[in-house]
């Protein structure tokens, strides 16, 4: 006979990646701030394909600087093409650059990080050398150099800006490394015999993404502000392409006569740069509930 | 309060009060206290090359030589007819081969010395010199035996070239064949005279960039001296007190800013900042002729935007494609939406007018005869699609905006795949020179008034032809007008090299210049004339 012991079910583990998403859900500023951007990021891709009324190459002199109004809901530039779309096909260069740059630059910079301050000794104090020397090189001289060598190319200017944005994520995930590695659970699972590969991927790079989240939402809109100067140096994407960089740069030159050609555009962009903040400001605080504030 | 309080209370105040005086008080713009002292504020668009005139060769440098140096002849700042410089007359021999020139015995240079006909000769001979390579040396080559001294021929004596002072105030010029322009071109740079002392002293007979230019060393004959040079910031001019003329000068000072951006010095000239601009950013034209319409002037200009077409490489090689790309611009519709200034549709390359020549219509705006001359060439060469078309242009809001307008119509009515490319004027001035780009932007700016200056740009060795375009008829024709007997069988000449031009299309021009600057009401004196030169002795303020 076997007395009926109440079996209470045991405590359901929640994940570190459930807690994380709970305390995101109820961070407003941060479900505004994905809503916005989902939403920015839905219309830059898919509007240009919706709105088929005007194309965002299409000119028409005789429209020049048409005030906004129901047909061209934002205006026309000074070659009357229509500023909504135009304002959207930018946003899809300027959205894939800052996305497109960013991943490369985490993708190198967080291995090469991670490499060199769990090794460290000697490697570290060289592969730290190496950024260092890579740090000294003018950006500006450094993608000249790449456009004589491979010829002008859209897809170069992922690589060129991935490639340099990589530098200072590499000496974060240095650092943080350098603190985790001393740290009882990597200790302990070192004591316990896992490789260095398993220990570097599952204890030390999920503590490692609060702050490569937050270093990201950083490096997009610098990297989009990157884009817009060398599209203005001749570098970067050329008319009758766009980008929110472009558009305001023109913008701003005739603000004070044809404000729509700046405002529409600048609005789309600062809002895209809010919300990402926003999302990595919760993300943070989300996924490392010591540094949240309250 | 005490007698003693009082009276430190009354002079806390008194300070206070007068502190308070001078910081409501606004500091006068430049434009005011320039109206009050005569002194011209102008915006110069980039910073000189340099002020040596045998080796300078753009247009703000002009405007500061000009204020510094006197050719024999000066013109009339109307109508640009010659008149007597640093010559108070001249002869010209029946067969228009000689000029015997009378200098004036009062002229001076700026250091006092004596101005002699021998500083002619010792400042043609400079600029001649093979040694100092002066690119612009090719404007005295109508001068006899001028080219094959230039060309540093071997043996050639600088005693077989058509220069000659009779005596110090007498100078005889003779011509290889006769120039029914040559005074106008007397007032080019090129043949303005340097102070030979000054050269002498620096070593800058055949070297460039000596210091005989800075403040202080400048010696010069015109109305004005140099007297401050401030890299990337001003350079003044000071009147010249042994200037013949010096008694009509008004100005007591010339302020010259480089300013390059069209942005920037719109704003300068609507803080009054400047009294004049070099030109108005595109996108603000409407807006200012509706808020200043007394400010902003528009002035023929005797100009050509056009775009070179690089004949060496493909497709341009075939005239089938340049022609389509020409007739296919809907050049009344770019200046009527996009200039907006005013300029004439180009549909020839020198400006109606010039020197009394227009040249028939050669262009049109044909999109159906375009359209089949690119379907003949893809039949001729096999060919499915036209490989893609390149427009250069110098980083600039205007040239941007013109050349996304020819992209659309290249684009729309051809079908073609046209990409554009902007660099910084210095690496694009050397992509041009190397031809080194496919269609390229560019703007020409006559020297003196006559079609000569326009349309000698295309000989096959001519220094600004870079597009590799030759054809033999054109330079026989070019080379016949400088020699024909009279008016008639000149611009016959010069209407056949446009036909040439029109047909063979190196070049497709856009449209005929019209200067659109912003100019102060107190700016008297200062008269609208096709090569926008503004003789400054001439020029007074007086406030409206």
């Amino acid at each position: 006979m076997s007395t009926a012991t109440p079996t209470t079910p045991a405590p359901e583990g929640a994940s570190l990646w459930h807690d994380a998403w709970l305390r995101l859900r109820q961070n407003r500023m941060a479900v505004a701030g994905f809503v916005i951007f989902a939403g920015i990021t839905l219309l830059c891709l898919f509007g240009p394909t919706f709105f088929t009324r005007h194309a965002y190459d299409k000119t028409q002199l005789e429209a020049h600087f048409k005030n906004p109004d129901a047909t061209h809901w934002f205006g026309t530039d000074a070659l009357g093409r229509d500023v909504f779309i135009r304002v959207l096909k930018g946003g899809q260069i300027s959205l894939a650059v800052g996305f497109l740059a960013t991943a490369v630059s985490i993708l190198i910079g967080v291995t090469y990080g991670a490499c060199s301050g769990y090794v460290g000794g000697k490697l570290d104090a060289l592969m730290m050398r190496a950024v260092d020397i890579l740090y000294s090189l003018p950006f500006t001289i450094f993608v000249i150099l790449l456009m004589v060598i491979f010829g002008r190319n859209f897809i170069l200017l992922f690589i060129a800006i991935g490639a340099v944005e990589w530098l200072t994520m590499a000496r974060i995930v240095r650092g943080q490394v350098l603190v985790l590695k001393h740290a009882e659970f990597v200790e302990a699972a070192r004591a316990l015999g896992y490789s260095t590969p398993r220990i570097l991927a599952h204890h030390i790079l999920p503590n490692l993404l609060g702050p490569v989240i937050i270093y990201a939402t950083l490096t997009v809109p610098a990297v989009m502000l990157l884009e817009a100067v060398l599209s203005f140096l001749g570098l970067g994407v050329q008319s009758p392409m766009s980008s929110w960089g472009l558009l305001i740069q023109e913008g701003a030159e005739k603000m004070d006569i044809y404000p729509w050609l700046l405002i529409f555009p600048a609005l789309f962009f600062s809002a895209t740069l809010f919300s990402l903040n926003f999302i990595g400001d919760g993300l943070r605080d989300a996924l490392d509930p010591r540094a949240a504030k309250d | 309060m005490n007698r003693a309080g009082r009276k430190v209370f009354c002079l806390a105040t008194a300070i206070f009060l007068a502190a308070f005086q001078i910081s409501c008080q606004r500091p006068l713009s430049n434009v005011e206290s320039g109206n009050r002292d005569q002194v011209l504020h102008l915006g110069n668009g980039t910073e000189p090359q340099g002020l040596d005139p045998h080796i300078v060769t753009g247009v703000p440098e002009h405007n500061i030589l000009s204020a510094l140096l006197e050719g024999l002849v000066t013109e009339d700042p109307k109508t640009l007819q010659p008149q007597p410089g640093a010559a108070e007359s001249w002869t010209i021999s029946p067969d228009g081969l000689v000029y015997t020139f009378r200098l004036r015995k009062n002229a001076r240079w700026s250091n006092g010395d004596a101005h002699t006909a021998q500083d002619y000769v010792y400042s043609f001979r400079r600029i001649l010199n093979p040694a100092l390579g002066a690119q612009y040396a090719y404007m005295l080559h109508v001068l006899r035996g001028a080219r094959a001294f230039n060309e540093g021929k071997s043996k050639v004596a600088w005693e077989t070239v058509g220069v000659e002072a009779l005596d110090d105030h007498t100078l005889r010029l003779t011509l290889e064949h006769p120039t029914p322009y040559f005074l106008e071109l007397l007032n080019h740079y090129s043949f303005w005279p340097v102070h030979p002392g000054t050269i002498e002293r620096f070593g800058a007979f055949e070297k460039r960039g000596t210091p005989w230019t800075r403040p202080g060393n400048f010696v010069g004959n015109g109305a004005f001296v140099l007297h401050e040079w401030r890299v990337n910031s001003r350079i003044i001019a000071t009147p010249n007190p042994h200037y013949w003329g010096a008694a009509n000068v008004a100005l007591k000072a010339i302020h010259f800013y480089p300013i390059d951006s069209a942005d920037t010095e719109e704003r300068a000239y609507r803080s009054g900042f400047i009294h004049r601009t070099q030109t108005v950013p595109i996108h603000r034209i409407d807006d200012l002729r509706e808020r200043r319409p007394g400010e902003i002037k528009f002035e023929t200009y005797l100009g050509t935007y056009f775009y070179r077409l690089n004949v060496t490489k493909k497709p341009l090689d075939d005239a089938r494609v340049r022609r389509a790309l020409a007739l296919s611009v809907d050049r009344a519709g770019l200046v009527s939406n996009i200039t907006r200034g005013g300029q004439q549709p180009a549909f020839h390359f020198c400006p109606p007018g010039t020197g009394g020549f227009t040249a028939g219509v050669g262009l049109k705006y044909d999109v159906e005869e375009a359209k089949r001359l690119i379907a003949d060439y893809l039949k001729a060469t096999g060919q499915s699609r036209v490989p893609p078309i390149e427009i250069l242009y110098n980083t600039s809001e205007s040239h941007k905006v013109i050349a996304e307008a020819i992209q659309g119509m290249w684009r729309d009515k051809l079908g073609l795949d046209v990409k554009l490319l902007n660099q910084e004027w210095k690496v694009y001035l050397d992509s041009v020179m190397q031809a080194n780009y496919l269609t390229s932007r560019a703007g020409w700016i006559g020297d003196y008034n006559d079609p000569n200056t326009f349309l000698d740009m295309w000989l096959t060795d001519g220094g600004n032809n870079n597009t590799g375009w030759t054809h033999a008829r054109y330079d026989e024709l070019i080379r016949q007008a400088s020699r024909a007997p009279d008016i008639a069988a000149r611009l016959a000449c010069f209407r056949e090299a446009e036909e040439i031009l029109a047909r063979e299309v190196p070049v497709v021009p856009l449209y005929f210049y019209v200067n659109v600057t912003m100019r102060h009401p107190s700016v008297q004196g200062w008269h609208p004339n096709v090569l926008d030169h503004h003789p400054y002795q001439h020029v007074r303020l007086k406030a409206p």
